[in-house]
């Protein structure tokens, strides 16, 4: 036999069902309150987090195991007027003396004004060399990408991105057609295969070329100023490798042991979580912002639950005079707001899992809402905590009634 | 030993500066199977007494043995405890919960004893039976007339197997057909064995009993045996 407690809690739980049956229509619009507040959580933590879950796969896209080089002016170099710069000879330096490189290339972009015929864009160009295509992870789908040669012997040769191809109005296969960059004509050889926005940064909006081709483009410079993209071979080593190229670069650079670098390395890791931990905080803020509404759903059951226990007065008082102890009544009403709370929370989450998949389906190339199993459980977890929080004052008025005055309460 | 025996029992409120003597040192005693009558005028204290007998209220003064145990002292859920085992209560407005059916009313006071369902549905149904409405189990109190309501009452409080049968002003809202149907089935328990008090204001109901106590102003007035009442059977 079970104790008289958990007969207690299962006969109440079936008077609380009884209840909120009988009631409704009223029982509803008590839960509505919850129902919406989980709905409004659960609905804003799938979509932020489906927006994780598409940041993570662009992630993958970009590649694990490419780091970024880049010149980083510290504020007191930056107010003696002095910029940080990496230039094709730091490239050639970690391009023969560090182990553990996959693939490496120089990369010089610049914004620049694109031409074809009456039309014009504004891209993404960048000198670059064959390398580029595992660094990047940028393969063409018409015509050929880059290579050597074309660096060696500075051609004037583009390889375009998918959206400047649309821009352009070009051909659907651009090749042979010549577009102008500042001033100088550029024949089309390759056109990159779509790989969607990633923050604004269109990688479809890329105009590709050789890196020498593209200093000459740039107004001629002496020694440009440049990135050094790369990837490793092994991930693991990616610490191992940063660190080579960090002691070459400070020996290069000439740095003394009280200055700082004056560039660093930028891993898509690193990008990932700080984006990552962003959107955590986002989710957070915006959590509680919506629990509010929580809490406003919880008043509203403790109001209607002691509207309930006045109007039962006397049926308490009746119970009672059969035999009902505190603890019978007590729990009679704490469960039917805490059975209220708990299907408001569910009818909730299924209200609140609709707008999100709604929603992200009405925004363009959104992979889908992605519910976390934690929202669930909090959501259900808080709705039921709200149950017994807000339904202990009633609860504990009905079962402190006198049975004499309750029966004679009209 | 009585069954009830009340010794010197007070029931006193205080309202504003006056001290209101509901009931005032009241001695008596009920052995098992009587029938006992209590009347009086309005504010004579009658249903004070019933609601120290019933456990629904304690006295100010005074000891209550109820089967030999003094009930004084005893706190809330002790009390609840004596009112679900001992007591069955059958009030004027009936009293029934208005949402449950009138099984479910019967079940109710032994769901409170820790009975299961089924347990709890069979001794229901077996009450209903010899109250004759077997046939209206199903029905909400709302749609029985105030006679099968009272039934159903009855059925209620005599689901438990209680000692005594306290009715309070239990035909007060019958018509004269329906008042002698209730009565004839009180006879019938009392004719089996059961102890039960009555208040009412009616003579005619009052004839019924075989102890007939007469309250005034918180005090026992008369209290008289009617053994023409008990020849009849």
């Amino acid at each position: 036999m079970r104790g008289p407690l958990w007969f207690a809690f299962t006969e109440g739980s079936r008077a609380a069902l009884d209840s909120i049956r009988a009631h409704g229509f009223r029982s509803f619009l008590t839960a509505l309150g919850i129902i919406i507040g989980v709905a409004a959580v659960i609905a804003m933590v799938s979509i932020i987090q489906g927006l994780s879950v598409l940041i993570d796969q662009e992630f993958a896209g970009l590649g694990s195991n490419s780091v970024t080089v880049q010149p980083f002016t510290t504020l007191e170099s930056a107010l003696q007027g002095r910029n940080a710069r990496l230039t094709e000879d730091d490239y050639e330096l970690i391009r023969y003396r560090v182990d553990g490189i996959e693939s490496i290339t120089p990369m010089m972009p610049i914004q620049a004004a694109v031409n074809y015929q009456a039309l014009s864009t504004t891209a993404q160009v960048i000198g670059t060399t064959h390398s580029y295509q595992t660094v990047g992870q940028a393969f063409v789908t018409k015509g050929r990408f880059l290579s050597d040669s074309d660096v060696e012997t500075r051609r004037n040769i583009a390889v375009i991105g998918i959206e400047v191809q649309k821009d352009l109005s070009l051909p659907a296969d651009p090749v042979g057609e010549y577009i102008n960059v500042n001033n100088e004509w550029l024949k089309i050889v390759g056109l990159l295969e779509e790989k969607g926005s990633f923050f604004g940064q269109g990688q479809d909006n890329q105009v590709l070329v050789p890196f020498t081709t593209m200093a000459r483009l740039n107004g001629n410079r002496w020694r440009p100023n440049i990135q050094i993209q790369l990837t490793v071979a092994n991930i693991n080593e990616i610490e191992t490798v940063t660190q080579t190229i960090r002691r070459l670069l400070r020996v290069s650079h000439d740095l003394d042991e009280d200055e700082e670098d004056d560039f660093g390395f930028q891993t898509a890791d690193q990008l990932q979580d700080a984006i990552g931990s962003i959107l955590n905080t986002v989710t957070i803020v915006m959590g509680g912002i919506v629990s509010i509404s929580l809490l406003v759903g919880g008043i509203g059951i403790m109001n209607i639950m002691l509207v309930s226990v006045t109007e039962r007065t006397r049926e308490i008082g009746i119970c009672k005079a059969i035999g009902a102890k505190r603890h019978h009544i007590l729990l009679q009403f704490l469960l039917e707001a805490l059975v209220l709370c708990l299907i408001g929370g569910a009818v909730g989450l299924a209200f609140g899992y609709g707008i999100a998949a709604v929603a992200t389906a009405l925004i363009p190339d959104f992979p889908g809402a992605h519910t976390p199993l934690w929202a669930v459980g909090l959501a259900l977890g808080f709705s039921g905590a709200i149950g017994v929080i807000f339904g202990i004052l009633p609860a504990a008025k009905a079962a402190n009634l006198d049975p004499i005055s309750s029966l004679r309460y009209e | 030993m009585a069954l009830i025996e009340l010794n010197k029992i007070s029931r006193h409120y205080q309202m504003g500066q006056q001290l209101i003597r509901a009931i005032d040192e009241v001695d008596l005693e009920i052995e098992r199977n009587e029938y006992v009558m209590f009347i009086g005028s309005s504010g004579s204290g009658k249903s004070t007494v019933m609601n120290i007998v019933g456990c629904l209220d304690t006295p100010t003064s005074g000891t209550y043995h109820l089967n030999g145990n003094n009930v004084g002292g005893l706190d809330e859920n002790a009390l609840a405890d004596i009112r679900n085992h001992e007591i069955g209560f059958i009030f004027q407005t009936f009293n029934l919960l208005p949402r449950a059916t009138a099984l479910k009313n019967v079940m109710q006071p032994l769901i409170y004893r820790g009975l299961r369902y089924s347990e709890r549905r069979a001794a229901a149904e077996a009450v209903l039976e010899r109250v004759g409405l077997a046939d209206r189990a199903d029905h909400l109190p709302n749609e029985l007339s105030g006679g099968q309501r009272q039934r159903v009452a009855i059925a209620r409080a005599l689901v438990t197997r209680p000692s005594i049968l306290l009715a309070d002003e239990p035909t007060g809202n019958l018509d004269s057909q329906t008042t002698v149907e209730i009565l004839g089935l009180f006879d019938e328990l009392h004719a089996d064995g059961q102890t039960i008090v009555v208040v009412t204001h009616e003579p005619d109901v009052a004839a019924h009993g075989t102890r007939t106590i007469r309250l005034k102003d918180g005090r026992i007035e008369s209290d008289r045996r009617n053994e023409r009442r008990s020849l009849v059977h």
